[in-house]
């Protein structure tokens, strides 16, 4: 028996290679450089791996390719979904490298000393920071590009897993606060690997459906590549009951990682306790990644049962708005509010991928990159605001914060403001995007829900606002500490990018409407 | 390799080697979630294990079934034991629910959703005939599988790397303490330690062997007849012994 090596379009998974080398470059910095040296290393090196990876990526803007053995397509959402991560990774690793806030940095020094014991406040005063969160992270970055670029569900699941674990660690690794962080990360973990399960599961289901069907003649029968399972779905003689059972636990693993409702629960939780700088990576990023792989999920494989899944989905939406606006008004922790905030727009996202037109892929694209550098700016904002203890995140201790540093006050309105989608910001155009999308689709229920949540979302988002111009500061109200130059080129891009994309956005979704066409 | 059962219908010994593994793996699942000791767990988890890799067997997959039985019973499955061995053995768990009426729930809503998932299995395949054994395994099973994860799934098999570095890197970050040098103690410092006051220099005595008792809980004598707790080992909960334990046994004449 002869096995032919399959045909490997190494050009246009460059990018993938590139972030992978870095990983395992840094990997090998952590054994090999002197310890003084590593923090800038490792910096130097994961900033320039993304940069080196986003300009192979632009050179490889035409490319549209099935390569290596049909596993992972290469075509224009995969690019611009691959280059926003990239985009947006770049800046939450200036946050991860931040070092002048905080003796150290943001990350502990050694997760395993025990929490409260002499050598853990010794270390949490003087020691620097783990520098294993870049390797981490860079690892996390090609399991998420690799997830929305994936074209079959085992590659799929490899991706997830590839771009979770590295989360599940980096968010024990907080500083301050160690049990909550540690708590997150061992939530995170269980519910992520019993998400992992449901996913697998329903790729087994999937394969079963497959069987005897050819996505085209002389292709092997069966298998969960997309275009095998596009084809069963039209032609497949065994039982439909396999497919919806198989595509209800794929979408329950993916759903779980874009944090809709009931698959949120981990959310507030892991968005508190997680180092602020993972927790702006994991809003953005994460989301950009779990929202890509949907979208090739429905749009590719199972867009025969297009008729099928919307409604079910459709609510899942509406349930996901509904508690992310309605539990966000009563959160008294600024993480917490914002993780509730990017739950509820995990809802509105999920109104743009059931447009199930050609807009849906475009203004859901358009929505994340737009969601994506407003939320690494918020979570900057919130690095910025200490006491002794660190961050000082209860609302409370916002209150005031207008008379003693308005400009940081303004900027952090103004990101609000934009969450709240009023106009000449991102979130305006991207949730008139999306909605736009939906009523083309003739998903209206859908729209209808999305604006009413969206006035309720607006009244956690406004009362910050009104917290923080309009009350006296106290004797507890904190600092805002001055930005170190990493987390201020991080908290520019995602302003100015805000305001960019809410007055000027035809660039940006010219470009995601030539790059919203999937190949098979 | 063609020896392996190709047809698609259910022969005899499968059958029967079904309806008797099947309860047995169900049980050691059940088991398993209902054992209150973490090593009683674990091997229970072990018998459902083995039953599902004699199924991978009975059903012409016999890499996978062998892997399941080499790999994740023998190797994964010994080192959790392991891992709870040296963890200590009263890591059993508490049964204090923290949210009320979880646990019932959870019970309900588990079982709702085995009936949902396995009725919907049943009504798809019940009446279906498999395909594709055949072709599956026409040059072999394992070969097969060579050729599936050399072609269709080098990426996803190299992307595996990824995985592999990630729980190795994980395991040093949570796990690995570094100490300085300067931190190190020496032979000399060693010593020192050994030998100031206060300190018992010797190896510890055994646990006391009496006709009455060979428990490694008895305390042992040292030469002047005293008793010495330095010979029970810390991690034994101290335990009062009954008055029945305690009372003259009959053997002292």
């Amino acid at each position: 028996m002869t096995i032919k090596f399959p045909d490997i379009d190494y050009a246009a998974i460059a990018p993938l290679l590139i972030m992978f080398g870095v990983a395992a470059l840094g990997v090998l910095v952590e054994a090999f450089v002197p310890k003084r040296a590593r923090h800038l290393t490792q910096l130097v090196l994961a900033l320039a791996g993304l940069v080196a990876a986003l300009v192979v990526l632009v050179t490889q803007a035409e490319t549209r390719v099935v390569t290596a053995g049909g596993a992972i397509a290469v075509d224009g959402p995969a690019l611009f979904l691959q280059g926003s991560i990239i985009v947006l990774a770049i800046m939450a690793v200036l946050l991860i490298g931040e070092r002048s806030l905080e003796k150290g940095g943001p990350f502990v020094a050694q997760a395993a000393i025990t929490v409260g014991s002499e050598d853990d406040r010794r270390q949490a005063a003087r020691a620097d920071g783990a520098t294993e969160v870049y390797p981490l992270a860079t690892f996390a970055i090609f399991g998420m590009m690799l997830f929305v670029s994936a074209n079959d569900l085992l590659t799929m699941f490899i991706a997830l897993e590839v771009l979770s674990l590295p989360l599940y660690l980096m968010c024990a690794l907080a500083r301050r606060r160690r049990l909550v962080s540690q708590e997150a990360a061992l939530k995170y973990f269980m519910l992520g690997a019993y998400a992992s399960a449901f996913f697998l599961f329903g790729v087994a289901l999937v394969y079963g459906f497959t069987a005897s069907v050819q996505a085209a003649p002389g292709r092997m029968a069966g298998g969960v590549d997309f275009a095998t399972i596009h084809a069963a779905a039209t032609q497949s003689p065994a039982n439909r009951a396999l497919l919806f059972g198989g595509l209800a636990m794929i979408a329950i693993g993916l759903l779980f990682k874009a944090a809709a409702a009931p698959f949120h629960v981990w959310t507030p939780d892991v968005y508190q306790g997680a180092p602020t700088a993972v927790t702006g990576f994991m809003a953005a990023c994460t989301k950009v990644a779990a929202f890509g792989a949907l979208l090739r999920v429905l749009y590719v494989a199972f867009d025969g049962a297009r008729w099928d899944f919307t409604p079910v989905l459709g609510a899942i939406a509406i349930l996901t708005m509904l508690v992310g606006a309605v539990l966000s008004v009563t959160q008294t922790d600024l993480k917490r509010l914002l993780a509730y905030s990017s739950i509820a727009n995990a809802g509105y996202l999920l109104v743009g991928v059931l447009a199930g037109v050609r807009e849906g892929i475009s203004s859901t694209m358009f929505y994340l990159v737009a969601y994506g550098f407003t939320v690494i700016a918020a979570f900057a904002v919130v690095t910025l605001v200490r006491d002794a203890d660190g961050e000082a995140t209860h609302l409370s201790r916002w209150a005031g914060l207008g008379r003693r540093s308005p400009v940081f006050a303004g900027v952090f309105t103004f990101i609000l403001l934009a969450f709240a989608g009023i106009p000449l910001t991102s979130g305006f155009i991207s949730k008139f995007a999306v909605f736009g999308a939906a009523l083309d689709g003739g998903q209206t229920w859908l729209v209808i829900a999305g604006v009413i949540t969206s006035m309720v979302l607006a009244f956690p988002y406004l009362r910050v606002v009104v917290m923080m111009w309009l009350s006296e500061p106290g004797e507890s109200t904190p600092t805002i500490a001055v930005p170190g130059a990493l987390t201020a080129a991080a908290l520019v891009i995602g302003v100015a990018a805000t305001l960019v994309l809410g007055v000027a956005p035809a660039p940006l979704l010219n470009l995601s409407d030539t790059a919203g066409q999937f190949i098979r | 390799m063609t020896n392996i059962a190709l047809a698609a219908t259910v022969t005899t010994g499968e059958a029967v080697t079904f309806w008797i593994l099947a309860p047995l793996a169900l049980l050691g699942a059940i088991g398993m979630v209902v054992a209150r000791n973490a090593v009683h767990s674990a091997l229970w988890l072990v018998l459902t294990m083995l039953c599902l890799g004699v199924f991978y067997v009975v059903q012409a997959g016999p890499f996978i079934g062998m892997v399941q039985i080499i790999v994740y019973t023998g190797a994964i499955m010994m080192l959790f034991l392991f891992v709870l061995m040296l963890v200590g053995r009263d890591a059993s768990d508490s049964l204090i629910e923290t949210l009320r009426g979880q646990r019932v729930a959870a019970v309900l809503v588990g079982l709702g959703f085995a009936g949902l998932v396995g009725t919907l299995v049943a009504r798809a395949v019940g009446d279906t005939t498999a395909v594709g054994l055949e072709a599956a395994n026409q040059n072999g099973n394992v070969q097969g599988i060579a050729a599936l994860l050399f072609t269709n799934y080098v990426f996803a098999f190299e992307a595996t790397s990824a995985l592999l570095i990630t729980a190795a890197v994980g395991a040093m970050v949570l796990a690995h303490i570094h100490k300085p040098k300067s931190e190190r103690l020496g032979q000399p410092e060693t010593m020192r330690l050994r030998f100031r006051p206060g300190n018992y220099p010797a190896p510890k005595p055994g646990p006391g062997v009496y006709a009455t008792s060979d428990s490694v809980a008895t305390p042992g004598r040292l030469p002047d007849g005293t008793l010495t707790q330095r010979s029970v080992p810390e991690i034994l909960p101290t335990r009062e012994l009954s008055p029945r334990e305690t009372a003259p046994k009959g053997t002292e004449k």
